[in-house]
């Protein structure tokens, strides 16, 4: 499977998809980091960046699924051996390609970003965080990929108004339960993330993982 | 040891409340049997080949014993991928696991005309040099099941002509050939199935015995497979009824349906430049109208 992963990795880095995210990936960290963030302000800029940036990771993770024709897609299953095993490699390659950008975004604020270093449990805690953004963004951009949703234009609204929607209900009273971006930024401000990482996690992983599961099961369907 | 693939009670639909395309489909395939599946556009073919190759699961039914290596050769190439033909191949081999895939892939570049591709971009292919490269792909791992989606259009006639030759060295090798067919190029191939697919329905015709061991070129100035109009109940597809003499009959378009198969018949003649013979009468057949030409 691993050969598949890099032959959609080639195709997708000689396409002009990639510079898309890239841009924004970029874009909004000079967004973010503009202004040094203050000694001891460290995660919450981590966090900050880690539920915002999951836009740019579902945007990423959609044109790398995007990039293979339908038809290659095809002959892709039938050279990796079985179905699953092309689905599984694209998913792969997403999560590469976005754990690539999460790298940048917490590598780059290191740099210049930050008016000093953070704690080593800050820096974790902001890799952590990073993460779950990138298992949130690519779930995202899997369900709004062109085999679940052809039209371009629906994926691309599919695709804001899920991340909004994420958004909005992570600011409701069942936002615990949602994928909770708002709590954890709100907790990393309040300097209580430490409390909730475990059930931010849990919540997030289990939501993506319900996600992936559906994006499978509709590829099945419709390869 | 291949074991003999079986469709049980197969039937499929795209969504919950669309139409059936393939219903209650019934089917054993043999290793090492070469079958040829025509039917009209829209009547199931690509679809009933997905299902075969795995796309797809059935949505009702089962499919066992499916060969383990599957080639595919789609009926339109996908070029628009950011990569050169030997790259290409390049991927495709190392994804199949091969260790030899340049001399591989090179030597049916050769064998299929198609050597000459291998440094251009995909993008820069034209239909027919992309067919090619679509069933080099296919051909890389010697194939147990090999799914041949309208594979001779836009093909010269060198790899038209090589192209059965490598149908039968893979069926000699116990692998099964699925080839859905427009135009008819398999219907000499000799031990050949044919496969109607129509009304949901796939019917087995009788196997091709007594014909010449290579596809017939498309000029051939031989009156061509003319099935005669038969009963519902029998295959619609029989090559050992083929050159029947009885014109009228012979020309006669094939039943549409069990209840339509009493329906009065007429036999249109039509004239056309030799020229463009070739395209109206597969045009004529890939509307399910059988044809004969008298020069």
């Amino acid at each position: 499977m691993i050969h598949l992963v890099r032959f959609k990795l080639s195709a997708y880095a000689r396409s002009h998809r990639l510079f898309q995210p890239t841009i924004g990936l970029f874009a909004m960290l000079f967004v973010f980091y503009s202004t040094l963030a203050p000694p001891g302000k460290e995660l919450p800029a981590y966090a900050d960046s880690a539920g915002l940036l999951i836009l740019v990771f579902a945007w990423a993770a959609r044109g790398l699924l995007d990039t293979e024709p339908p038809t290659q897609r095809l002959i892709s299953m039938t050279a990796a051996g079985r179905p699953g095993r092309e689905i599984g490699a694209g998913l792969l390659a997403a999560l590469t390609v976005n754990l690539g950008m999460a790298a940048i975004a917490v590598g780059l604020p290191l740099l210049h970003g930050f008016a000093a270093m953070p704690t080593p449990a800050d820096l974790a805690s902001g890799v952590a965080l990073h993460g779950l953004g990138v298992s949130a963004g690519t779930a995202l951009g899997a369900l709004t990929s062109r085999p679940i949703l052809a039209s371009p234009a629906v994926s691309m609204l599919a695709l804001l108004g899920g991340y909004l929607a994420l958004l909005l209900i992570s600011l409701t009273p069942a936002g615990h339960l949602a994928v909770p971006i708002m709590p954890w930024m709100r907790a990393a401000n309040a300097g209580l993330l430490g409390e909730v990482l475990l059930p931010v996690s849990a919540a997030t992983l289990f939501w993506t993982a319900a996600s992936l599961l559906l994006y499978t099961r509709l590829r099945r369907l419709n390869p | 040891m291949l074991r003999f693939m079986r469709l049980s009670t197969v039937s499929f639909r795209y969504s919950r409340r669309g139409p059936w395309i393939l219903r209650d489909v019934e089917l054993t395939v043999r290793p090492g049997s070469v079958i040829e599946v025509t039917g009209r556009n829209g009547a199931g073919k690509s679809t009933l080949l997905r299902l075969m190759a795995g796309f797809v699961p059935p949505s009702q039914g089962s499919i066992a014993d499916r060969p383990k290596v599957i080639g595919y050769a789609p009926d339109v190439f996908p070029v628009e991928q950011p990569f050169t033909v030997a790259a290409y191949l390049a991927h495709m081999s190392r994804i199949r696991g091969l260790s030899s895939s340049a001399s591989t892939a090179g030597d049916l570049a050769e064998r299929l005309n198609a050597a000459h591709l291998l440094d251009q971009p995909l993008g820069d292919l034209s239909k027919g040099s992309a067919q090619k490269i679509g069933l080099i792909q296919s051909l890389l791992a010697p194939p147990d099941l090999l799914i041949l989606d309208e594979p001779f259009a836009g093909l010269d006639e060198q790899t038209r002509t090589e192209l059965p030759v490598i149908i039968e060295e893979i069926a000699a090798r116990g692998g099964t050939v699925v080839v859905s067919d427009h135009q008819n190029q398999l219907r000499h191939f000799p031990g050949a199935d044919h496969w109607l697919v129509a009304n949901g329905d796939v019917t087995v015709g009788a196997r091709d015995s007594a014909a010449p061991p290579t596809a017939a070129p498309q000029d051939s100035p031989v009156p061509r497979d003319i099935p005669p109009p038969q009963d519902a109940s029998t295959s619609r597809d029989t090559p050992g009824a083929r050159h029947s003499p009885d014109v009228s009959k012979e020309l006669s378009p094939p039943p549409r349906s069990p209840s339509e198969s009493s329906s009065p018949q007429v036999v249109i003649e039509v004239i056309v430049d030799a020229g463009d013979a070739d395209e109206v009468e597969q045009k004529l057949r890939a509307d399910g109208y059988l044809t004969r030409r008298s020069s």
